[in-house]
């Protein structure tokens, strides 16, 4: 399963969704976009629009922490 | 250091308190004097009373209670909640530091009407400023509101652009003095808004006297900041703008508890009061399971 997190250090929701992935032992790649213009913009370009989290799981885009809609694909 | 800040001074947060303070936990209430009790005209089923009372008379009774306890209580607006080893709440007048915080600030305030607003939210209107500021940067942006919480949101963006404008639509600025000396660096327009507008994503603000500015960005501060917003922030779970709470009132957040109308449910005086006393009941397990702890280490 490919998972990545587009996230920033500031945001809580991101901290929220990290955590999550970790109590259920799955791997995620984390990208700091306040960092990271590249993956900034790669992050809007999938999610259309610029609100953090964004969540990738294998395509599929959630924006937001959304327990239930994680759950759904994971 | 406080052991509980109590941010809220209505049913929930004056019981909490009455709890904490007599379990001699050094307790601070932060609350504003405005609330949704205040403008109850008669209040005839709560508990105790033979005669119908005013919310305005429970208020100022409640708050001579916790004076005579000899609890601490600041009249403002909380800004802002960070929580590092402790938590940090800022407020109009000053910054405090609290091993636990409750969050007893009453119902969610309604969301501004503006035409577009919801269009753009996500492409261009932001409602935290720590969350998506960094888009933003040497962009042109602009903060919706015109009190403490408006200046407070446009200080936090500074870290990214410096071509801020305060939109006060229409309302003059309603700013203490801390937030008033540092509002000065900022432009402020306080003309009236018609709506946003854009293709794809935020361009342009527009006014009811037919003027407009372009605009990248444009976060949402109005009046003081809700329970959504510190939410949003400090990443506590909610459900349809109400803080998630167990039977203890504890939040997702070790250290956060919430109690009262924010918290959704049954919003009754009689119910804040029980949760408020459940909540300083847990807060006092709390502090003194830390200081346990500390003795041991």
């Amino acid at each position: 399963m490919s998972i990545k997190i587009y996230s920033t250090p500031t945001c809580g929701y991101c901290t929220m969704a990290k955590k999550y992935f970790d109590s259920k032992n799955i791997s995620y790649d984390d990208v700091d976009v306040s960092t990271d213009r590249n993956a900034a913009a790669e992050m809007v370009s999938k999610s259309g629009q610029r609100g953090v989290p964004v969540i990738d799981i294998n395509g599929s885009i959630i924006v937001g922490f959304d327990k239930d809609k994680i759950d759904s694909l994971i | 250091m406080y052991d509980v800040i109590i941010i809220g001074r209505g049913p929930a947060g004056i019981s909490a308190a009455l709890y904490t303070a007599r379990a001699n936990l050094k307790t601070l209430v932060i609350g504003q004097r405005e609330s949704a009790l205040k403008r109850a005209s008669k209040i005839e089923n709560y508990y105790g009373f033979s005669q119908p009372i005013s919310g305005e008379y429970l208020l100022s009774e409640g708050e001579k209670q916790v004076l005579r306890l000899g609890i601490e209580m600041v009249s403002g607006e909380v800004v802002s909640i960070e929580k590092q080893s402790y938590y940090e709440v800022t407020a109009s007048q000053n910054v405090y530091t609290g091993k636990t915080v409750l969050m007893a600030t009453g119902q969610a305030y309604s969301k501004i009407k503006l035409q577009n607003l919801e269009r753009f939210e996500g492409n261009g209107v932001s409602y935290c400023s720590t969350c998506d500021g960094f888009f933003y940067r040497g962009l042109t942006v602009g903060v919706l509101g015109y009190k403490d919480y408006a200046v407070h949101e446009a200080m936090e963006l500074e870290a990214f652009t410096k071509n801020i404008t305060i939109y006060t639509n229409g309302m003059e600025l309603q700013l203490t003095d801390k937030f008033a000396e540092e509002a000065y660096r900022f432009k402020i327009n306080t003309r009236p808004i018609l709506k946003l507008e854009g293709s794809e994503a935020l361009q342009s603000i527009h006014f009811k006297d037919g003027t407009s500015e372009e605009l990248d960005g444009l976060f949402v501060a109005y009046e003081t900041a809700s329970t959504s917003d510190f939410a949003r922030k400090l990443g506590i779970m909610t459900r349809d703008n109400s803080i998630i709470v167990d039977e203890n009132q504890t939040t997702n957040l070790e250290g956060l508890f919430a109690a009262g109308d924010c918290t959704g449910g049954f919003k009754q005086i009689s119910t804040a009061v029980g949760q408020g006393a459940m909540a300083g009941k847990k807060i006092i397990e709390y502090v003194r399971g830390l200081k346990k702890s500390d003795k041991e280490d």
